[in-house]
């Protein structure tokens, strides 16, 4: 077995004895998810590379100091580390960079489209500058159950509880979320193409 | 006899949040219901699409973690 295929838990155990591959399996496996949490929330590319090494940064002090409890999960830890440090940043700022690259063009314009013509690619980058911009018009707590679930990968049950509401409110709230992003994507004729975003 | 399944059925059900057998009732009830199929595909389709925001940090902010991490490896050989 490859540590590619090792579990979460396996992997933190034996990064925890000195093997120094595992961890570059764990931060493979979640850098996105880490960052792209952070991202939604500072909206700001450079803070938002600066605190996915802070988050990263803290497990390893956990890990390294014998801290870690290996009752809970990686996953939900490390992205609870992220949010967290990315809220903090957030309230510390207190406002919303939109527009953070030095020629002024989205984060998004930085990202990569697998042998995608341009024509596409320029397609997809305006679809997530909107759709950005869908989720931030959304009520406070039609885009926090989002952020919880899609992106933290949060269950239900976990939302219900994080937010002091029944898991019946928790899932009415994602139902409205994606009803109302349905909306205004129909409106702006934006639709899921799996040829611009490729699987 | 297929039971009727709402929108958050299906919300909980693309989530893998239905029980085993709820999940075997909504695949069954998506094959003879097309409202319930239109529904499924409509919301599935909003969801993918929020898949679409993700993104990586750059690889310098690989390398200084992985640099850091090698930095406090203690168990190293020296």
């Amino acid at each position: 077995m490859t540590n590619n295929e090792l579990s979460d838990s396996k992997l933190v155990s034996l990064y925890i004895k000195g093997n120094e591959e595992s961890f570059e399996v764990l931060l493979n496996r979640y850098k996105s998810k880490v960052f792209t949490n952070i991202y939604l929330i500072v909206k700001d590319r450079y803070v938002a590379e600066d605190l996915t090494q802070d988050t990263f940064i803290k497990a390893i002090n956990t890990l390294r100091s014998g801290r870690y409890n290996e009752e809970g999960k990686f996953k939900p830890w490390i992205l609870r580390i992220a949010h967290n440090l990315a809220i903090d940043t957030f309230r510390k700022n207190k406002r919303y960079p939109t527009i953070v690259m030095e020629d002024g063009s989205n984060v998004f314009n930085t990202l990569e489209f697998a042998e995608a013509p341009y024509e596409n690619y320029q397609v997809a980058q305006d679809t997530k500058t909107k759709l950005l911009a869908f989720i931030e018009e959304l009520p406070e707590n039609q885009r926090e159950v989002i952020m919880m679930r899609h992106y933290q990968e949060m269950s239900f049950q976990d939302i219900a509880e994080s937010t002091n509401v029944s898991i019946n409110t928790a899932l009415g709230r994602m139902r409205y979320a994606l009803i109302n992003l349905r909306k205004k994507m129909k409106q702006h004729n934006i639709a899921y193409d799996q040829n611009i975003y490729p699987s | 006899m297929i039971k009727t399944f709402t929108q958050v059925d299906l919300i909980r059900f693309i989530y893998n949040e239905t029980t085993p057998k709820q999940h075997h009732e909504i695949e069954l009830a998506l094959l003879c219901d097309s409202e319930l199929m239109d529904n499924f595909k409509s919301l599935k389709e909003t969801i993918k699409s929020l898949d679409s925001l993700s993104c990586s940090p750059s690889n310098s902010t690989l390398e200084a973690i992985l640099n850091y991490s090698k930095s406090t490896n203690l168990h190293a050989a020296h």
